[in-house]
């Protein structure tokens, strides 16, 4: 008889308990974001589409197709072209740098293995598209130009000499 | 001839009367049978009551899923319409547009007709439900005997669609369903009893004045109250004994086959059992329509939904039961209570 008032008790106990908790709740604000109105604010490091930034100082992009980050990348997303002067001899500049992003898994590789800090991940992520051609971009004609704290971060990743 | 608005809002019995006596005179001066301006009334009043049903679903599901969001931290429905409560409006055009299944092997007339069987009991209750002073279809002198008699029906359309269905998990559904009635109706009915017989008359109407003045059956009965809370929202199959349509263990349970129409007659009967057990519990233990100031039908409205948010509350928080669970908890637990609640009641009511 003990035993199952105490397990009436208990039970009760337990109820109230569970409602006081979605009582709580009740007064907290809704985490919800109105997706296409409302935009999250992206931690710096977010992994979004490969960009290639200007650098403010010399107006032009950091790539001595060197071709380090075409070899690093799992997918062969990479296809870059060097620039041939009109000596014809090979300039360390990329007169193509064909990023193809429908097989970009976003792994961060080929940033790793710039030694100049010529690309970064931006956090552009809205980048469906209706048709598979457009996926292709030739980042070195993209001319992007970074900003605000990602702009920083990336000023700051890159102490070493300058690309000659 | 101006509208006597305010007495129609406070106390409607009069005006009403009123208006009914004026159109029989004059229907009587054109010679024609009183029977058939009968008739026409309760034609008018069946219509209302469909059009109140089919507003109030509409709304109290809106509600439900606001109350869901508020607690899962979510924001709801908001975005057809203001705040969204246009969004049921739209859920139902677009429910009403798909194509009506029948599946093989189905047998006709109790698939076809479950969907009826279950929603017309709750359509007949609203004809001893009292909305206000006055303002109740019809006061039968056995109102409880009729609520309990006829809520019991719609266990015949949940099983006819669980049977109909030729489907295993709406069987199930049906099995279930048919169980969890009968076993909550009876604790269900003994926390109805107290209530009796403190009134000393089963008239919805009776049971409402004698709570007049405050002294609501919820403080004298709280737990009969807690109990019929629990009964009825067991008997609606709501969460946390919504096992007849559980959806991780059944698909929809006794549901599965419905779409269209007949699925939107289920919902719509669901909703609608939710406000009558709510508005039952109001008339019953908090005094139905009686509240200061504003008309009674605003109060029986709010506290209504008062008591609609309790059971969302209760929906929103707990898991669902296991079967086994569902009958010890009734059998075991809210039986031996209420049983124990209406001895202690009677011996309180002799010696006092």
């Amino acid at each position: 008889m003990t035993g199952y008032l105490s397990e009436i008790y208990d039970g009760i106990k337990s109820l109230c308990a569970g409602l006081g908790v979605t009582l709580k709740h009740c007064f907290r604000k809704p985490i919800t974001l109105q997706y296409p109105e409302e935009k999250p604010a992206l931690p710096l490091r977010a992994r979004g589409r490969l960009v290639m930034p200007v650098d403010p100082a010399t107006g032009a992009n950091r790539c001595t197709a060197c071709l380090l980050c075409a070899k690093a990348c799992p997918n062969g997303s990479l296809e870059i072209t060097k620039a041939v002067g009109e000596d014809g001899k090979p300039k360390p500049r990329a007169a193509k740098y064909l990023y193809r992003s429908g097989n970009c898994m976003y792994c961060n590789l080929c940033v790793e293995a710039c030694p100049f800090a010529a690309i970064i991940m931006s956090d552009e992520y809205e980048t469906g598209t209706r048709d598979r051609e457009s996926l292709d971009a030739d980042l070195a004609a993209e001319n992007h130009e970074l900003k605000g704290s990602k702009l920083s971060w990336w000023l700051s990743k890159f102490k070493g000499e300058e690309p000659s | 001839m101006t509208l006597p608005l305010k007495e129609l809002l406070y106390a409607p019995a009069a005006p009403l009367a009123a208006f009914a006596a004026k159109a029989h005179a004059l229907w009587a001066a054109r010679g024609l049978p009183s029977s058939v301006l009968d008739l026409l009334f309760q034609l008018a009043i069946a219509a209302a009551v469909s059009g109140f049903i089919t507003v109030n679903a509409l709304f109290i599901i809106w509600f439900d899923r606001k109350i869901a969001a508020l607690m899962q931290l979510r924001k709801g429905p908001n975005r057809v319409g203001p705040f969204g409560l246009l969004q049921t409006l739209a859920d139902t055009l677009k429910l009403l547009s798909k194509e009506d299944l029948n599946p093989r092997g189905i047998d006709p007339l109790a698939f076809w007709l479950a969907p009826l069987l279950v929603f017309i009991p709750a359509f007949a209750v609203f004809l001893v439900i009292p909305f206000g002073d006055g303002l109740i279809a019809g006061d039968l002198n056995i109102g409880i005997l009729y609520i309990l008699a006829i809520s019991g029906l719609s266990v015949i359309g949940i099983l006819s669609a669980g049977w109909g269905s030729n489907n295993k998990y709406s069987l199930i559904g049906g099995l279930r369903s048919a169980a969890q009635m009968v076993s909550y109706e009876v604790p269900m009915m003994l926390a109805i009893l107290p209530v009796v017989m403190l009134t000393g008359s089963m008239r919805m109407g009776a049971i409402v004045d004698a709570q007049a003045g405050y002294g609501w059956f919820a403080f004298m009965q709280p737990v009969a109250f807690v109990i019929f809370l629990i009964a009825g929202n067991a008997e609606v199959n709501r969460a946390p004994f919504d096992l007849p349509e559980a959806e991780s263990e059944l698909v929809a349970g006794f549901n599965t086959e419905y779409s269209a129409m007949k699925f939107s007659l289920f919902f719509l009967a669901e909703y609608t059992n939710l406000f009558l057990t709510s508005a039952i519990a109001v008339s019953l233990f908090l005094g139905g329509w009686e509240g200061p100031f504003l008309p009674p039908v605003v109060w029986f409205l709010l506290k209504t939904y008062f008591v609609i948010t309790l059971l969302c509350w209760a929906r929103w928080t707990f898991p669902r039961i296991r079967v086994d669970q569902l009958m010890q908890f009734s059998w075991k637990y809210l039986l031996p209570i209420a049983l124990a609640n209406l001895l202690l009641s009677a011996a309180a009511m002799k010696l006092l």
